[in-house]
């Protein structure tokens, strides 16, 4: 029973922060990644509007790419920690037997080998994953500085890299977030529910399920590399400098990564219109009314001026074809005669005449001109002769 | 008692219901009667009363001073108010002049001629409700409202007196020979906006082809309900109006034109960001571009032009230094 209760720690602490850690970025760029692919879809712009729109979710992705960023540095640093200082074994190394390995699994799930792989620290799936991992973010890193940063990538490379790199940025996530939900949560989760990146820690008849050639080399005592602590202090002493000297120069690239360039100018250019908006058009002149004897020319008589001028100003109303209130100005005798209401205009008592006193109101859609009412009042002043 | 004013009586009722159906015929045939008479007497009178009014108002010259200076026409041209639409539907004078009943007039009060005209549209919502309920929100009636006279009203872009027919009574579309005139219509405001427009791609093959396949002022600004083009949502919507066409392939198709300009423009970073605000905030600026920001407004030229299309390097890098002022060519490495 105690053989069984024993457990192997497999994850220290640091590195189930970093797992969450990778875990909580990955997801959240999946996610905000994914909403901008398919953009056109009814779920995504639920998501945009849940966040604020579309800006507020960029910057949720671009946080969430920083935040792994910094969660790949670490790793770096640290595996470099585990290779020069404490020369672990490189254990997440692929090798020729991950393939035998992954082989035999194949051949054993169709009932054509005995018995399943025995695999070490890390099996072939793993490894596979990591490797995936790896490369995916090698991928993510560089399409997404391209789109991050695209008039510097464009001063070097060709325009059409851009769209590319988005596209692969796409693609690349697509099948990311595909092999997380059809592989790690196969493997992990469903194949047998394996808790070790959360309690750290495996039991000795999962170790020798799992992993039996680990836990033969722990039994053995061979797993770690035996270190001195003066030797540990020597290599501690090279690295330290050589991974602070490292750890600025990443620093620099994220921070060119993320504030580069001023990629366009934030506030839209008002619309405006390079010629004016209104500018109407010359406007044809209206016919004004046809011309009327002047004062120069006028002869005081009917036949010389009056008589034009009252079939040009009331002729319209007044004459053969309409014949308004029954009044005519079409010849002299019409005109003396007058209308319904009697006779309008009385020899030689101008301001007597109702002609005269109804033009002098004013308001009659035919109405004198002050000079021409001036030349009617004369006329009948003087008689409203005919000749 | 109590009990007996609650009982049924089948005999009262009957009389009530006989009395209540008598009511209702009486009312009936009243109304009956009354529209009868109210949709014959209007046009006996308005056959009568157009002639009367072109007895007068037909002589041609016959003009009315206006305080500010400004004259006045009264006359009308018979001819062409008798071929024109109101004219074919025996419309009278005094449908629209409704002031009009007798001789002599009322005294018109006006201080000039665009006073004239200001108090006179209105009486277009007789008959043409609907188009001038959309007029109320448009951009026009907005300046006008704000004290900007010059702001077109409905007899400024359809003079009713010779206005001839512009949609087929049956289909409801606008007849071809009244689409090639929209742009012109506009022009007497928009006289600039319009030499604009005959250089562009659309506006020279309308005004110099007769091609009705390219759009004309109210394809991409409406009709009527015009809105404000400067406006952060037109912007926004503005690539669904380019859209239209674009995607048509009955049209674009007679000319070479990909019909996936939209999917792709939709598809990139700028189309995807544009869509998602039309989504979700339209009335929210962004500084994605849409496609006038590119090919340009009322002077759209075509994107191979060799001297202004924006497919020439130098024009495109012009158009993306709008937005990106530290775009420049691809650096040369040297040697």
């Amino acid at each position: 029973m105690s053989k069984k209760s024993r457990s192997y720690v497999r994850f220290p602490l640091a590195r189930r922060i970093e797992h969450l850690t990778m875990l909580l970025s990955f997801s959240t760029l999946g996610v905000t990644g994914l909403v901008q692919k398919y953009a056109a879809s009814g779920l995504s712009i639920a998501i945009v509007n849940l966040v604020g729109g579309i800006e507020n979710l960029r910057a949720i992705h671009h946080v969430a790419a920083i935040v792994m960023m910094f969660g790949t540095m670490y790793h770096i640093l640290l595996a470099g920690y585990h290779v020069f200082v404490k020369r672990s074994r490189l254990s997440m190394l692929p090798a020729l037997q991950d393939i035998k390995d992954g082989w035999q699994a194949l051949m054993y799930n169709f009932g054509l080998a005995k018995s399943y792989p025995q695999m070490g620290r890390y099996t072939f799936e793993e490894k596979l994953e990591y490797w995936a991992f790896v490369w995916g973010t090698i991928v993510m890193g560089l399409t997404g500085f391209m789109m991050w940063n695209p008039v510097t990538t464009a001063h070097i490379l060709p325009g059409e890299f851009i769209p590319a790199a988005k596209a692969a940025h796409g693609g690349e996530a697509l099948l990311a977030v595909l092999a997380i939900i059809v592989w790690h949560m196969y493997v992990v989760h469903i194949r047998r529910f394996n808790k070790s990146i959360w309690t750290g820690k495996f039991t000795e008849a999962e170790m020798l399920h799992e992993h039996p050639l680990e836990l033969a080399d722990i039994k053995a005592g061979i797993a770690e590399p035996r270190l001195d602590p003066k030797t540990l202090r020597k290599r501690r002493k090279v690295y330290y400098p050589v991974a602070g000297i490292l750890t600025v120069v990443m620093l620099v690239g994220v921070n060119s990564f993320v504030s580069g360039e001023k990629t366009a100018i934030t506030t839209v250019l008002p619309i405006s219109s390079p010629v004016p908006i209104y500018l109407p058009q010359t406007p044809t002149p209206s016919p004004t009314a046809q011309p009327t004897p002047t004062s120069g020319a006028v002869v005081l008589t009917w036949d010389g001026s009056l008589g034009p001028l009252f079939q040009t100003k009331c002729g319209a109303c007044h004459g053969t074809t309409v014949k308004l209130a029954q009044l005519s100005f079409a010849t002299y005798a019409d005109t003396l005669k007058g209308g319904q209401d009697g006779v309008i205009i009385l020899p030689g008592e101008a301001s007597g005449s109702s002609l005269i006193q109804k033009q002098q109101a004013g308001g009659h859609p035919g109405q004198f001109s002050a000079e021409e009412l001036g030349l009617v009042s004369q006329w009948i002043a003087a008689g409203a002769p005919e000749k | 008692m109590r009990n007996t004013s609650q009982t049924f009586h089948p005999r009262r009722a009957c009389i009530l219901i006989a009395a209540f159906g008598v009511g209702i015929l009486i009312l009936t045939l009243a109304s009956l009667a009354q529209s009868a008479a109210a949709s014959a007497a209007p046009v006996a009178a308005q056959q009568l009363d157009a002639a009367a009014c072109l007895a007068c108002h037909s002589k041609p010259g016959f003009t009315l001073p206006l305080p500010s200076g400004e004259t006045l026409l009264l006359s009308i041209d018979s001819q062409a108010f008798e071929a024109s639409v109101h004219g074919a539907q025996a419309v009278g004078c005094t449908s629209c002049h409704t002031d009009i009943t007798a001789f002599p007039h009322p005294a018109l009060i006006a201080e000039n001629l665009r006073d004239v005209a200001v108090k006179m549209y209105t009486t277009c919502q007789q008959c043409h409700s609907e188009q001038y309920n959309k007029t109320l929100d448009s951009v026009h009636q907005r300046a006008l409202a704000a004290g900007n006279t010059n702001a077109a009203i409905c007899t400024d872009c359809h003079n009713p007196h010779t206005q001839t027919r512009i949609t087929d009574p049956d289909t409801g579309q606008i007849l071809p020979d009244a689409r090639l005139h929209i742009p012109t219509t506009c022009a007497r405001c928009h006289s600039a906006i319009y030499d604009q427009y005959t250089t562009s791609v659309h506006g020279a093959a309308l005004t110099e082809e007769n091609n009705l396949d390219v759009p004309t002022c109210i394809d991409c600004h409406g009709v009527h309900s015009i809105a404000n083009p400067t406006t952060t949502t037109f912007r926004t919507n503005s690539p669904l109006i380019c859209a239209k066409c674009h995607t048509d392939p009955t049209i674009m198709d007679q000319y070479g034109i990909s019909t996936r300009v939209v999917n792709t423009y939709v598809a990139d970073f700028h189309g995807t960001t544009i869509t998602l605000f039309e989504k979700t905030h339209p009335d929210q600026a962004t500084n994605k571009p849409v496609c006038f920001d590119c090919h340009g407004v009322h002077n759209i030229q075509k994107a191979d032009d060799p001297i202004y299309g924006i497919a020439m390097k130098e024009n495109l890098l012009v158009a993306c230094q709008r937005c990106h002022p530290d775009a420049r060519p691809i650096s040369r490495i040297p040697g």
